[in-house]
């Protein structure tokens, strides 16, 4: 169980981003200052008052903290690093809050940055991939042996279990990246932005199915930023402070897979009807999801968006299909998720740009795709780690 | 063909997985059990996952199960797996229990259905390695 103390004891003050783009041409190193630098400033904190640094998904894609700090001259109290997976995004802002708490650091910098057109072999799938043909298989569940690879393959399979269990289909789960796209049209900083629609989504070519090309997040360059501090020192700051009122962390096990919930029967997975009770996020926040504003996800490939509602309790198993329909997700629909255009439109930031987005969203700063009196904004995943935040 | 012309991925055979290799490689489909508490188990593991028993036995497998989910590649993410295109990979659920990947043969992508009966074959690649690949069976 959480410590409950630690509710609102932390806040996000500052974020900053660089462009996003299919082929930048600038490397990881250069594209992180601009995200550093920028939410510095956003939060009206000098360099000298940042001394901790936590960062996700490193070289050879990223820049790793090391590196950052002594290139960009940042002299750091602490910091640490999660290997090359986006999954782990919630997770470094969660140590980032008990960093500040426990005194291990007064502000702290949280980023990825990426720039995948610097990699000369595709790393996310085939002969690059060497994560993949670790012992006991890849993080994705990938096996070259027979050819699995690419996180998106481990996700085309948990489609093709979702669909035979619950009966859904692809057209379906179109409405996911059709709204995410159309997020992305009032974002102009969104690399996708030409809204498309369902015969448009069922024409793009399959890459593994049953996930066509419009069912994938974008492969791309750029880097976002997030600076966490204590509530107290939130005050100071330049703009609103957004409170982390509640932390789930990322849990792993036989029963998990990274891109389904318990039951689904992935990979080890027992099969049973998930059900979720109110979880822990929720009670530390002291919410249920009926309080939650905006949901956003790590929308790496569109079935997640379906896995998290369901894992989450926003629907039942099953359920999520129908609930992603009639504009439901969408801005001005009962439960917008993603409005920066997420993983699929926006761009591939490991979803550091979905934090970015978060925290605009409840200071009131998005202008079209702007959620009306967003108070509680949730960040929940397929793979189970969450954070609420608040204004 | 030649065996030495086998161009896909081969997997890393350690000392924690060698007795499932040697099992194919003599037309055996093997895992552990543990001696306590009867699980079976997959990937191999030091010990037995349900009550960490380190008392276990390799041990033979019926080689059936039914498809619990599969997927169908249409990019070529391997140069050696470019010709095969579409080819699926599907995950398998044993009879006993675990679950493996693994490429369905002797059927075309689209008869794939879930919970298809199917069974092992044992698909020798190299002159060390054997793959369980899967065909359908009889109900
Ligand atoms: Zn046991």
């Amino acid at each position: 169980m959480a410590n409950f103390a630690l509710k609102d004891r932390s806040a996000i003050v500052g974020v900053g981003e660089s462009a996003y783009g299919r082929k930048l041409m600038r490397s990881a190193i250069d594209l992180a200052a601009d995200a550093i630098v920028g939410a510095l400033d956003d939060a009206g904190l000098t360099r000298e008052q940042l001394d901790g640094l936590v960062v996700s998904f490193g070289s050879p894609i990223g820049a790793d903290g090391d590196t950052l700090a002594q290139v960009l001259g940042l002299n750091l109290r602490a910091y640490n690093q999660t290997w090359a997976h986006g999954r782990f995004t919630g997770s470094c802002i969660q140590w980032a809050a008990l960093m500040v708490n426990a005194g291990l650091a007064d502000a702290v910098a949280c980023l990825a940055s990426v720039s995948f057109s610097a990699v000369r072999r595709p790393m996310m799938g085939g002969g690059g991939d060497r994560e993949g043909g670790r012992e006991a298989g890849g993080g994705h569940g990938e096996d070259p042996v027979f050819g699995m690879t690419s996180p998106g393959a481990g996700a085309a399979m948990v489609a093709r279990r979702y669909f035979e269990r619950f009966g859904a289909d692809s057209r379906a789960l179109a409405a996911v990246p059709i709204a995410f796209r159309k997020h992305a049209s009032m974002n102009p900083h969104a690399i996708m932005r030409e809204p498309f629609g369902i015969d448009e989504h069922q024409r793009s070519r399959f890459v593994c199915e049953p996930l066509h090309l419009l069912d994938y997040c974008l492969i791309n360059d750029g880097a976002a930023c997030v600076i966490v501090t204590t509530a107290e020192r939130a005050n100071d700051c330049r703009k609103s402070p957004v409170y982390i009122s509640g932390m789930q962390p990322l849990p792993a096990g036989r029963e998990e897979f990274i891109w389904s919930y318990p039951g689904m029967g992935i990979a080890q997975q027992s099969v049973f009807e998930y059900q979720p009770e109110l979880q822990a996020v929720y009670k530390m926040a002291g919410i249920t999801p009926a309080d939650v504003d905006a949901l956003f996800t790590y929308d790496a490939f569109s079935i997640l968006a379906w896995i998290a509602l369901e894992r989450w309790g926003f629907c039942k198993p099953g359920e999520a299909a129908a609930f992603t329909q009639n504009g439901r997700i969408e801005v001005g629909g009962e439960l917008p998720m993603n409005t920066n255009g997420g993983l699929l439109s926006e761009a591939h930031i490991m979803a550091w740009n979905h934090q970015v987005e978060i925290v605009r969203q409840l200071r009131g700063e998005c202008g079209r795709r702007q959620v009306k009196d967003a108070s509680v904004i949730q960040w929940a995943n397929a793979f189970g780690d969450s954070i609420v935040y608040r204004r | 063909m030649p065996q030495n012309s086998y161009q896909k991925p081969l997997p890393a055979i350690s000392s924690l997985n060698k007795p499932y290799w040697d099992g194919l490689r003599n037309r055996e489909l093997m895992l552990q059990k543990c001696n306590g508490c009867g699980m079976i188990w997959a990937p191999p593991s030091p010990l037995c996952p349900a009550c960490w028993s380190r008392k276990f036995t390799w041990t033979r497998l019926s080689g059936r199960g039914r498809v619990s989910s599969w997927v169908v590649f249409h990019q070529a993410y391997f140069r050696s797996f470019e010709g095969d295109l579409p080819y699926n990979v599907a995950e398998v659920e044993l009879d006993e229990g675990p679950r493996l990947l693994t490429n369905l043969v002797d059927i075309g992508n689209d008869a794939i259905r879930a919970a298809l009966p199917v069974e092992v074959v044992f698909d020798d690649v190299s002159d060390d390695v054997t793959l369980a690949k899967f065909k359908p069976r009889a109900a």
